[in-house]
């Protein structure tokens, strides 16, 4: 990718915080399940998910597996990979960066689920898997642009395999099924039309993004463009700095993140937010404190504070608002620091 | 790849109703599966995986939403043929799913193909297969498990009837439960395997408790007063059809057998009543609606009241109170989900006549509560090939994206390949081909093409009445109420929607064709009524924006739904006023646009000149208080 085009610098991107953080938040604790970013057009949505791949850290892999299992972790192993350490056969590990994959909004259903290897199958004839989007995404961020306008039957076979992790194909001849755990990353302009609850909840965070609206950062955000196409590889150099510093951070809260701990009354504080504002079913609550835990180690802390479930509420909660079909999801962020601060942690 | 990991069946908090129903189905596999309908992150699919893990000897197949015909049947084994030359039988998920669980995620999201298949399998247990020169059946018989969220759409009322048992998850509202949720499920994704090792104990416990149940089954008693019993619930629940006493019988032999007991109690009928009958019971005895439709006819439209009127419905009372009771719950299902509510109060207060008022203030009236409507099939006319997505009309698509469901034979030019039939219609003769280097030759007698399905919504255009006549008595309270929920029922099938609202002198477009359901609920929500009817502008300005829709888009299928009462007092140009509808009505159907005319006249005398516009424009016609759907007949789907 370096050598092809340069990217431009997630660093040098001016404003949008919590997009930013949502982002950083998910690459740190992947099993925080995804952002969707909605936003109108030209609000560096897209440039955003691209610049992480940058920024995302190298991770143990096993060799020549397709689904880049982690050798470490036995529960979600392909089946070779299982076979293999079952006979107690050792597998040579890469370290490899995670990556970005492209979901396009035309991608047909066979690509995405995988399907026959035809040329296997004419050469050999035999049956052979021929691995498709989500097969690669195992481990690394599946990226959609424009979510909403995805084809009706993928987004079905997405969410099955994005909630299960597991994608089972049943298809053109073909019996199989692999790990498919991806962090969800999707962009979409809400004027395009709306996303299907179902899978609105599958993604963990939401961010509203908007453009800048103080003149002086519009004029910072036009100066770092125009400079970025003149000459993208300095420019891509001015920002190393930043770049690495953040990299170490990232990393360093990776390492945090097994250590933070949490009082009961930040459970407590979760149930009664997800009560308050009457949010379906459960995955709202745990998010929340999936999220608080990640942000906590973010900071370096050990412990979680109100303050971050506050963040937390604000990333986890806005695109879970809604219960019926036209009420419009508002989130009161007043209600959810005023609960916050009834249990006497200061949420400032 | 199997899953190791689950979460421990017994860790899971509440949700008591499902994991009765699960273990039930456990114990006796004649109760015939369970679907478990709720909101999202409710542990429903947790549920059912953590039954897989408990139970050792039953496996949950799988039944994946991308399935293609040849999978779930089974088909010819391509390798063996090329090797061999046999043909010989590859099984499908049918016969893996063989004395087991079938699981079906996201139920209702199931393509209708395979829907079919499931269901002539799943009532006669065997699976016949003939294809592709295989000839052979086997036993299938399998417990089906389904979840779904009903914000996703319904399910085939003849597919729910499948389903023995009906339970509704919901999310705890105490907060020292949720708590716990949190913390036992944060506990187990930090340290997997140890958690569930935790549980391990109180795993066995109930995998041996229900051995044992599985056991004493066989000499669990029925007696007389017991299927007495069950059948009068059942005929007063009126249900369809004698699944509902069988499945009723079956979940309390199991409820007693797990129990550890040998007889039923009336208390075991009445708790498998909870289970066994909400998607069953029906408002009306089904004889005095339709008795001049044929058998089949009927028996389908039974099934299809059982689930439409009471959903909702989920207890029931012992056995005398319980004629009331069930009657009164009928009648008024519980608001259970949001997307189906109750019947609207707006209509009812609407039945009153009021004078033509026509003043010509503004006022803006909130939208009356929603219901669900009749359904609205309108399926195309014609065998074009569409592009397009969405989910009220099935067309066969010639673009390369629908699901690819099964295979055909190719008329003309091979464009979209069926790889795998092609290969396995080649197969069994190359022991007789020449093979050029490759291990199979094909040759063009093999191609097979793909068959692809996909609905594409309609593009649905609302002509509003919004004249002084509609402001009157709340009248616009009850249209707006019978708008969102077409927009409702249009967000679920994910149709296009559109407004024209005309009043005063002239008709506008309040929003152009969108795919927001949304954007057209806030504009409805905001539309002032006030003025004079020029109903011909409005039905022009309608056929135009349809027009020029089409014109950029011609797969769309377009459908215009007209409020008014009919009443045009405005003319175009000087003309009369109602001739000049009825002749905007007739260029409508000239053009092909299928449309529906809601009347919402309600005055003490009535003029019917909505209904000579349906007339004039092939439209189907319906009085604004016949929309909801609270009668089985309906009159949208004959259309078809």
């Amino acid at each position: 990718m370096n050598r092809m085009k340069k990217v431009y610098p997630f660093t040098a991107i001016v404003g949008q915080e919590k997009k930013k953080k949502a982002l950083i938040l998910n690459i740190i604790n992947p099993l925080l399940g995804g952002v969707l970013i909605r936003g109108e057009k030209g609000t560096a949505k897209s440039t955003a998910v691209r610049a992480l791949a940058e920024l995302l850290p190298e991770r143990e892999q096993v060799c020549d597996c397709l689904f880049g299992c982690d050798p470490n972790d036995n529960s979600s192993m392909c089946d070779s990979c299982t076979e293999k350490k079952a006979k107690g056969q050792k597998f040579g590990t890469v370290l490899s960066k995670m990556r970005v994959i492209d979901l396009p909004v035309s991608a047909t259903e066979d690509r995405v689920v995988g399907t026959l290897d035809i040329e296997h199958a004419i050469k050999y004839g035999e049956k052979k898997f021929e691995p498709g989007i989500l097969a690669h995404s195992n481990r690394n961020i599946l990226y959609v642009d424009e979510v909403n306008l995805l084809d009706d039957h993928v987004v079905d076979v997405l969410l099955d395999s994005a909630a299960m992790g597991v994608n089972t194909i049943e298809r053109e001849g073909i019996s199989f099924s692999h790990p498919a755990k991806f962090i969800l990353v999707g962009t979409m302009n809400p004027e395009e039309g709306d996303l299907r609850p179902q899978l609105l909840d599958r993604f963990g965070l939401a961010v509203d993004v908007v453009g800048e609206r103080d003149t002086a950062q519009r004029m910072e955000v036009i100066r770092r463009r125009l400079e970025f196409e003149e000459d993208p590889d300095s420019f891509a150099l001015k920002f190393e700095g930043h770049q690495q510093e953040l990299r170490e951070r990232i990393l360093s809260a990776c390492q945090m993140l097994k250590k933070v701990r949490y009082d009961d009354i930040i459970l407590d504080m979760a149930a009664r937010i997800s009560i308050e504002l009457g949010v379906d079913g459960h995955r709202a609550d745990i998010g929340m404190i999936k999220t608080a835990i990640t942000i906590a180690a973010y900071n370096h802390r050990e412990f979680v504070s109100g303050e971050d479930m506050l963040e937390a509420a604000e990333l986890v909660l806005p695109h879970r608002m809604r219960r019926r079909p036209f009420e419009e999801g508002v989130m009161e962020l007043s209600r959810v620091e005023g609960i916050i601060e009834a249990y006497g942690v200061k949420s400032n | 790849m199997k899953r190791k990991n689950v979460f421990p069946f017994c860790a899971v908090i509440g949700q008591d109703n499902i994991k009765t129903a699960l273990i039930l189905n456990a114990v006796n596999p004649s109760i015939g599966g369970v679907l478990i309908s709720g909101q999202k992150g409710t542990a429903k699919s947790t549920l059912v995986r953590g039954l897989a893990a408990l139970l050792k000897d039953t496996e949950v197949i799988d039944l994946p939403l991308n399935v293609t015909e040849d999978r779930l049947i089974g088909t010819i084994d391509i390798e063996k043929a090329i090797k061999s030359g046999q043909r010989s039988f590859e099984p499908g998920i049918l016969m893996r799913a063989h004395g087991n669980i079938l699981y079906v995620d996201e139920v209702n999201l199931l393509s209708d193909y395979i829907v079919n298949c499931l269901l002539e399998v799943s009532a006669s247990r065997v699976n016949h297969v003939e294809r592709e020169g295989i000839s052979c059946c086997h036993p299938s018989s399998f417990v089906l498990a389904g979840t779904m969220n009903p914000e996703e759409g319904e399910l085939r009322p003849q597919f729910l009837d499948r389903f023995g048992l009906f339970v509704e998850a919901k999310g705890s509202e105490h907060p020292a439960e949720r708590k716990e949720i949190i913390k036992r499920r944060l506990e187990y994704e930090n340290k997997p395997l140890e958690y569930i090792r935790r549980w391990e104990e109180e795993t066995e416990k109930l995998c041996d408790r229900i051995s044992k149940a599985r056991q004493l089954l066989a000499s669990v008693k029925v007696s007389e007063s017991i299927l007495k019993l069950a059948s009068e619930i059942s005929t007063e629940g009126n249900c369809a059809g004698h699944r509902a006493e069988l499945a009723l019988i079956e979940t309390a032999k199991a409820m007693a057998a797990f129990d550890n007991r040998k007889y039923i109690t009336a208390l075991d009928v009445k708790n498998a009543a909870e289970l066994a009958l909400p998607h069953r019971i029906r408002k009306f005895p089904p004889q005095c609606m339709h008795e001049k439709k044929t058998e089949n006819d009927k028996l389908e439209d039974d099934i299809e009241n059982s689930n439409k009127n009471t959903k909702g419905t989920d207890e029931t009372e012992e056995n005398e109170s319980n004629k009331e009771e069930l009657q009164k719950q009928a009648e008024n299902p519980p608001h259970m989900n949001p997307w189906e509510g109750m019947e609207s109060p707006a209509c009812v207060e609407n039945s009153k006549g009021d004078g033509n008022d026509e003043s010509v203030e503004d006022k803006i009236e909130a939208p009356g509560e929603l219901y669900q409507i009749k359904p609205l099939n309108i399926s195309a006319y014609d065998k074009k090939m569409r592009k397009g997505s969405g989910k009220r009309s099935r067309t066969k698509t010639s673009s390369l994206q629908g699901s690819y469901i099964r295979y055909t034979f190719p008329k003309g030019k091979v464009k979209d390949i069926a790889f795998d039939a092609t290969l396995r219609a080649a197969a069994p003769c190359q022991k007789s081909r020449e093979a050029g280097g490759v291990a199979v030759s094909i040759k063009s007698s093999d191609f097979r093409e793909k068959v692809r399905k996909k609905r594409t919504g309609n593009t649905i255009l609302f002509i509003v009445d919004a004249s002084g006549s509609m402001g009157t008595r709340k009248r616009m309270k009850a249209v707006k109420g019978a708008i969102l929920s077409i927009l409702n029922d249009a967000y679920q099938k994910r149709d296009r929607v559109g407004m024209v609202a005309f009043r005063k002198d002239r008709a506008e477009l309040v929003l152009g064709i969108t795919r927001s359901v949304e954007l057209a609920e806030k504009s409805l929500r905001e539309l002032p009524t006030g003025g004079k009817t020029p109903l011909a502008s409005g039905l022009y300005t309608g056929y135009e924006v349809l027009k020029a829709a089409m014109v950029k888009d011609p797969d769309i299928i377009p459908l215009i739904v007209l409020v008014s009462d009919g009443r045009a007092n405005v003319s175009l140009k000087n003309d009369n006023p109602v001739e000049e509808a009825l002749s905007a009505a007739k260029t409508i159907r000239a053009e092909g646009i299928r449309s529906l005319v809601i009347d919402t006249e309600n005055d003490f005398i009535k003029l019917g000149l909505a209904s000579k516009i349906a007339k004039a424009m092939g439209a189907e016609y319906l009085k604004l208080d016949e929309l909801e759907q609270k009668e089985i007949e309906s009159a949208v789907r004959s259309v078809i």
